[in-house]
């Protein structure tokens, strides 16, 4: 049976959900791999496939156009900012500035792409980038306030997971905030904003999937967990294969829905 | 503890003397999640109703009043705008014109929505009343506020959501700023809500609703929740205790009952 762990959100509760994941952990293999990727070939795409856990809670419906806000940027730039802080002693207000200077800089030297956050950036008012300033050190602050109670070694994610579908014209993408580095294992945080619903369980098991999928040797994390700070609580699954069989399949069906809606679109 | 109309900065009484602080309380919050399920319980039956009982500071602070000044398009627009430039503020960044930062910023955030709407609807008097009624307030608010260290780890839009009875009572609260971790020894929380209204009774239970909230959301309970009339220059600081998260469950059950009580 699959297992939904759910916690109150408290330094107390989100170091004893990292010291008691299990420490026998899937492994994918080859084969594997091979399988998932014949399962999604056989709901062959009109272009390019980008699936991820939102689309999965959202089961496949296509998202709306995505638009830069000061709501879309902070995670990355919270994040970004955050990394700076352990090698810079500085206040979190002073790190985000520093990365949206960076952005800003890049832009200015012609590095930005269209559609990029430093392009948009570069375009925004004043008065925006301050909103965007007060965003991104909100989230900075909630992922600290998330992170001092772990007692254990743990780095900011640099980047989220990818993981390309051979064959299959299928990029699938997990997010993580914060990797717990254990010597039985790691343990990956993903935070959210708003409360955990129905399909917060299936969501957290995509991004379980991914992470397995993108690592060199094929090894689950001991658990996935996604921190709710606005409602306070805390959700983990493990990383045993039942879960990760469960996330690849959540993964396929979203991608059958996802062409069911294309084909009623077309028609 | 209730302060005269503005004798101080609000960063001065903001968090106080670290001394004089009460040690972190995180043992109240299971007791008092239990007594409000235990209420809705009461108040709504076994059954999980389909759509939620929303409260918010706002059914607080407005229990039982009809209709003021403040509910007119001006006030609510000006509602909008005070706390965008508040938030501006707190990130420390430098405001030309509070009503053209402030429209400005909030057009960037939220280009679809109905403030710009409302205001393409204002004549040039309206815009002009708006304009002069924005200065006055963001006069009032410079001059109350103070600068907030960043060291005090500021967030500012605090949103929570709690759900109560299994979802059939959802708590919904945003703060327009919070201060201090839920991690040191001794309680170091600080809430600010910034109103555009004179402050009132309903401006005392809206306090207690922010700490009750705050309390269920992080399991540790606040330090002190302040209010800030941009219209008046008050400054009301209340320190949390047990007491006052006990009123404020009261408050909420008399809330639930009426919005519970057939029409």
């Amino acid at each position: 049976m699959s297992l939904l762990v759910q916690r109150r959100l408290t330094s107390g509760h989100v170091a004893d959900l990292i010291a008691h994941a299990p420490q026998d952990v899937a492994q994918v293999s080859d084969d594997h791999r091979a399988s998932l990727a014949s399962r999604f070939r056989a709901v062959p795409p009109s272009e390019h496939r980008r699936l991820d856990a939102w689309m999965v809670e959202q089961a496949g419906r296509p998202p709306g156009p995505f638009a830069w806000s000061p709501a879309t940027a902070r995670r990355i730039l919270g994040n970004n900012a955050l990394r700076r802080l352990p090698s810079v002693p500085d206040t979190i207000l002073n790190a985000v500035r520093d990365e949206l200077a960076d952005q800003l800089l890049r832009a200015a030297r012609g590095y930005a792409r269209p559609g990029s956050l430093g392009h948009w950036l570069a375009g925004v008012a004043h008065p925006v980038l301050g909103l965007i300033t007060g965003e991104a050190v909100n989230w900075a602050t909630q992922v600290l306030e998330c992170a001092q109670g772990i007692d254990v070694e743990y780095r900011v994610a640099s980047s989220d997971v990818y993981f390309d579908v051979a064959g299959a014209r299928t990029t699938l993408r997990g997010r993580r905030d914060l990797i717990i580095t254990t010597d039985t294992g790691r343990v990956v945080v993903r935070i959210r904003s708003g409360q955990p619903g129905k399909s917060a369980g299936p969501g957290l098991r995509s991004d379980l999937v991914v992470e397995t999928l993108a690592h060199p040797d094929g090894l689950a994390p001991r658990r996935y967990l996604g921190l709710w700070p606005d409602a306070g609580l805390a959700l983990g699954v493990d990383g045993t294969m039942e879960n990760v069989r469960a996330g690849a399949r959540d993964f396929v069906r979203a991608a059958v829905a996802q062409r069911r809606h294309g084909l009623v679109r077309a028609a | 503890m209730l302060t005269d109309p503005a004798p101080e900065l609000l960063v001065e009484v903001l968090r106080g003397d670290r001394d004089q602080r009460p040690l972190r309380d995180d043992h109240s919050a299971a007791g008092l999640r239990a007594t409000l399920e235990d209420h809705v319980f009461e108040l709504f039956g076994p059954e999980r109703r389909a759509t939620p009982t929303v409260i918010s500071s706002a059914t607080l602070r407005g229990s039982g009043r009809v209709s003021e000044l403040f509910d007119s398009p001006l006030g609510r627009a000006r509602s909008i705008l005070i706390p965008t430039v508040f938030r501006l503020l707190v990130a420390h960044v430098h405001v030309q014109d509070p009503y053209d930062d402030a429209l400005a910023a909030w057009r960037g955030e939220h280009p679809r929505d109905e403030l710009v709407e409302l205001l393409s609807h204002f004549d040039h008097d309206q815009v002009a009343r708006l304009r002069a009624d924005v200065h006055a307030h963001y006069c009032t608010l410079v001059q109350g506020l103070g600068p907030i260290p960043s060291s005090w780890l500021p967030r500012t839009s605090q949103r929570a959501r709690q759900l109560l009875g299994g979802g059939s009572v959802e708590l919904r609260d945003v703060v327009d700023l919070v201060v201090g971790s839920t991690h040191g020894v001794v309680a170091s929380v600080a809430l600010v809500d910034i109103t555009t209204s004179p402050l009132g009774a309903g401006a005392e239970r809206a306090l207690r609703y922010h700490a009750l909230v705050q309390t269920l959301r992080t399991s540790v309970v606040p330090l002190r929740t302040v209010a800030f009339s941009s219209a008046t220059g008050e400054l009301w600081a209340l320190d949390v205790d047990h007491e006052m998260l006990t009123r404020s469950v009261e408050d909420l059950v008399e809330a639930l009952a009426r919005k519970d009580a057939p029409q």
